[in-house]
């Protein structure tokens, strides 16, 4: 799977570059994080929920911080395990750019892998649910890190939901 | 005679024997979910079996932990491969000569395989316990494509094989490959293709899918340890088979195994074969001292119980330029997963692939078939059709109708053209088989006729000229399908499985008050054989129908058979059916010269009873008949009325068709609609024609979803990504179209009542009718073969390819 977006933050390059650096921000912004630690430079386990059509799983692994050009970019990657659920391994480049002072582009670029039981029955779920996440993820992160953010995506109309956009409600 | 005397017609009618359109007396429970299935069995005290399975297409399985498990209270055992090591049974036999880990043992080999056995108090428990076993992995990169399986640098996946240059079909090439298996005159067809006017060549491919049944493989096994018995009920289509391989590998005495088949919710191939579920359900009895059940989940099914087809046929024909074909030359690349767990007669490793000459008189033909290792579940059944015939039916029918794109050739005439003409048979064809019967071109013409083919032909036409003008954005398909399978393995000097020859066989037991019950070494899934094998006993002896009981799957009272699959039950079954009878009628007869005081020669039989000649009023019914041969039998002959036959066929039976399939495709959308689908079988004698025509329709609907939408995909990872019916094309009454059926009716000359077995007819046949459809609405615009199966996506995909949508 992979997935190339762009996100406008209303902060600094400065003040977002360290937020991503920042164990206490990434584990409040990832979404279904339930811990994060810090184990070497770096370097971190995590555990996440996550929930891909029917299945939900509790992901352990490691994630790992490389290519590191601060202020500029980084690459991102991890490996977990779901046990009976599957396996997911993968990273992003995360690539940061001033638009003006106080905004930032944040350029994104993930390339990911499932395995198990998650890409037999999520296959066709995957992308949808990668993109809800990420949306959910630069909501939060812009949140934290300077205000609410404005997505070049319209994440807010593909989380309505199945029954709201065939009902045109909400 | 008076009034009230029953009339010919009207004691005929009573018997309800062959030819009757019977009802099913099966369907009275099933219709009222009064069926026995084994889900139902529930045993005081048993224990429930669950798997953990590996999320990896390929790995090293380098430790596993079941500390954790074994807390989660009401989990009692977690079984490994290291158990199992203990009684020898870590891996089994195949039924195609390899060998297949029951537990994974080092490695995996696909996802979803076997890698441990989870034993709890009910199935919840067992649930719990399996996420809380922890394996660790080391992921080894995954074989996907068959064609890469044998190149230099390809991971090898068999360990276990390696160096071993030779396997249960032959000399091997890679430690990839399982077989080259090849048929026919090498020499003479190549001859034939180097002075061939026209020759054709085409990469033609059936995709992996999956028979599907709706009731999963499962099984409960209970070890009574102070008589050392071992009961199993399981799903099983050949349970005769079941015991012997236990015997087998478990080395328990073969008389002390009971496996019992109730009711089965469809097979269709896929339980035919022995599971690891089975293998490890017994063992833990065997621990436990517990009945364990073991059942499969819709996920498990599809990914990884037997799987059918994954076979890519390179397809050469060759033929002068009015179309008489001159040679056919099929080379297939057959993907048989992580193991080859085939289910074919031992000697075919192919299985009767080489059937792929179809219904034409091709004078000379070559076969190559290599089998190769992938990281995919093990399977290659044969799903609704005998063994591999589906493959070669498909196969041929796009190479004749490719054949005539290239000719310009109306595609029935290119076909009626080459048809093995009614005096040819027994024919023998180029690659080995004696054809029983056959009139291809009367059937051929009467669907021709009945369907307005010349006029469908004016109208598709008409269509693509408006197409064309820009008037329609629908095309329109015709799809020509003349179908001959090999049904009824089989004859002992070919067939067998594990060494066992592939007759069966039947027993009937007449009871005092003209009843009687009859016991079979087949296994009904759904085919209606507790109607149908009544029907042919009343017609042979006059018992009527209703008055007989037919009992199978149960090892202990049955006489050993091997089982229902291939469309085998009618031509081998149905033969030992009558030869019993007919041993009954022949102590019949015996007893009713006794009773009549005449010699048995001048008695003659007379629908219901004994009669003797010239003398009409002297008459003993079978209903007589049977209270004397408890009371009055001939001095010196036993009591009583019974007979068993074991049948070993002479040859296999040749059922045949011609198919007819109209289709409109909007070439915007892809949405194809089914307008018309006309079926006319030929399966000689027809037993029961409201069976006959309720199995022509399962099978059409199989068909249908085959060619349109249902496969088992993986991704180029190795995950399989069609493991659940949100995935697998499974069609309701929503999508399937309406069938219209026909027949003909060409008796097998071997066969003691002619009858040729039908059941599998229209998968065979319909698979070529729907997708030679598609590709020949698509031909106008350019294209010569689109692979299967046709879902609107595809559909799209080859309208944008061919220019058609912008």
């Amino acid at each position: 799977m992979q997935m190339n977006d762009s996100q406008h933050i209303p902060a600094s390059r400065e003040q977002v570059w360290a937020a991503l650096n920042d164990p206490a921000v990434l584990k409040q912004c990832i979404p279904g994080c339930q811990s994060l630690d810090v184990t070497a430079p770096n370097e971190m386990t995590a555990t996440v929920v996550f929930k891909v059509g029917p299945v939900k799983a509790t992901f352990s692994g490691k994630v790992t911080l490389s290519d590191l050009d601060p202020p500029n970019s980084y690459r991102i990657s991890g490996e977990g395990s779901g046990g009976v659920a599957g396996f997911a391994k993968g990273g992003a480049v995360v690539r940061l750019e001033s638009e003006s002072t106080d905004v930032t582009v944040l350029h994104y670029e993930v390339d990911a892998q499932i395995g198990g039981k998650l890409a037999q029955l999520g296959a066709r779920l995957i992308d949808s649910t990668a993109k809800k996440l990420a949306g959910e993820f630069f909501a939060s992160f812009a949140t934290v890190v300077g205000g609410p953010a404005t997505s070049s995506v319209e994440v807010g109309a593909r989380e309505k939901g199945w029954l709201k956009r065939l009902t045109g409600a909400g | 005679m008076n009034d009230m005397t029953p009339t010919r017609e009207q004691r005929e009618a009573a018997l309800e024997g062959m030819g009757c359109k019977r009802k099913r007396v099966e369907d009275i429970r099933f219709t009222q979910g009064k069926g026995n299935y084994v889900d139902d069995v529930k045993l005081p005290g048993m224990l429930h079996g669950d798997f953990v399975r590996s999320p990896h297409p390929h790995a090293r399985v380098q430790k596993i932990d079941d500390s954790e498990a074994l807390k989660v209270p009401g989990v009692l055992a977690v079984i490994t491969a290291e158990t199992l090591k203990t009684v020898n049974l870590a891996w089994m036999p195949t039924l195609a000569g390899d060998v297949q880990m029951v537990l994974a043992d080092g490695k995996v080999l696909f996802q979803n395989q076997e890698v441990a056995f989870v034993v709890a108090t009910d199935r919840y428990a067992a649930d719990d316990g399996i996420n809380k076993v922890i394996v660790e992995y080391e992921p080894l990169p995954p074989l996907v494509d068959p064609f890469k399986s044998m190149d230099k640098d390809a991971p090898v996946l068999r360990e276990d094989l390696v160096g071993k240059m030779s396997g249960a079909h032959g000399p091997r090439k890679h430690d990839n490959h399982i077989f080259e298996w090849t048929v026919g005159d090498k020499e003479l067809t190549d001859a034939a293709f180097n002075k061939a006017e026209v020759t054709i060549k085409e990469m033609i491919s059936y995709h992996r899918t999956h028979p599907s049944p709706l009731e999963t493989c499962q099984c409960v096994c209970s070890f009574d340890k102070i008589k050392g018995e071992l009961t199993i009920y399981g799903t099983f289509q050949a349970p005769h088979v079941i015991r012997t391989v236990v015997a087998l590998i478990a080395k328990l005495p073969e008389q002390k195994i009971h496996v019992i088949a109730p009711d089965i919710g469809g097979g269709f191939g896929n339980k035919v074969g022995a599971y690891p579920g089975y293998i490890c359900a017994a063992v833990a009895s065997i621990v436990t001292g517990k009945p364990v059940k073991w059942v499969e989940d819709r996920i498990e099914n599809l990914t990884a119980t037997s799987f059918a087809r994954d076979y890519h046929m390179t397809t050469e024909i060759a033929a002068t330029k009015d179309g008489k074909v001159t040679g056919l030359r099929v080379h297939v690349l057959a993907d048989h997963g992580a193991f080859d767990a085939c289910a074919d007669p031992s000697k075919w490793p192919a299985g009767f692939f080489n059937i792929v000459t179809g219904s034409y008189d091709f004078p000379t033909a070559h076969l190559a078939v290599d089998g190769v290792y992938t990281n995919k579940a093990p399977g290659g059944v044969a799903y609704r059709c005998s063994f591999r015939v589906t493959e070669a039916a498909y196969c041929i029918e796009r190479g004749m109708d490719i054949l005539a794109q290239k000719l310009k050739m109306d595609p029935a005439e290119l076909r009626l053209k080459n048809f093995i003409k009614p005096e040819q048979f027994p024919y023998h064809s180029a690659l080995g088989w004696e054809y029983d019967s056959g009139d291809y071109h009367t059937a051929m013409r009467k669907m021709m006729e009945t369907t307005g083919y010349a006029a469908l032909r004016k109208e598709q036409e008409e269509k693509r000229a408006a197409f064309k003008r820009g008037e329609t954005r629908e095309i329109m398909g015709l799809g020509v399908s003349f179908f001959t399978e090999i049904v009824g393995a089989g004859p002992s000097k070919n067939c067998d499985i594990l060494g066992i020859a592939m007759f069966d066989s039947c027993e009937i037991r007449m009871h005092p008050t003209g009843a009687g019950i009859a016991r079979m070494g087949t296994k009904s899934q759904g085919q209606g054989h507790e109607t149908t094998w009544a029907q042919i006993i009343a017609t042979e002896i006059g018992i009527p129908a209703d008055n007989i009981m037919v009992e199978e799957g149960n090892t202990d009272t049955a006489p050993y058979g091997l089982g229902t699959y291939g469309s085998r039950s009618t031509p081998v079954a149905g033969a030992a059916i009558a030869m019993a009878a007919r041993k009954i009628k022949a102590k019949a007869q015996m007893i009713a010269a006794y009773k009549l005081e005449v010699h048995e020669d001048d008695l003659e039989f007379d629908i219901d009873g004994f009669r003797v000649k010239g003398l009409p009023e002297k008459f003993m019914s079978m209903k007589d008949i049977c209270w004397a041969a408890y009371n009055s039998v001939p001095p010196g002959m036993e009591p009583g009325l019974e007979a068993v036959s074991y049948y070993d066929p002479p040859n296999m039976t040749y059922p045949f068709g011609a198919y007819l399939c109209v289709m409109d495709i909007d070439v915007d959308t892809g949405v194809y609609k089914v307008r018309r689908f006309y079926a006319l079988d030929d399966c000689g004698t027809r037993i029961n024609p409201m069976i006959i025509e309720g199995q022509v329709h399962g099978g059409l609907t199989e068909a249908f979803a085959i060619a349109m939408g249902q496969e088992i995909r993986y991704d180029d990872v190795g995950n399989v990504v069609t493991g659940s019916f949100m995935d697998f094309f499974m069609p309701t009454a929503v999508e399937t179209p309406h069938w219209e059926t026909d027949f003909t009716v060409t008796p097998s000359p071997h066969h003691p009542i002619g009858a040729k077995g039908v059941g599998e007819s229209p998968n065979v046949g319909g698979v070529p009718a729907f997708s030679n459809a598609v590709n020949d609405a698509f031909s106008f615009l350019g294209s010569t073969h689109i692979q299967m199966p046709h879902d609107f996506w595809r559909n799209w995909k080859a309208a944008k390819e061919l220019g058609a949508v912008a």
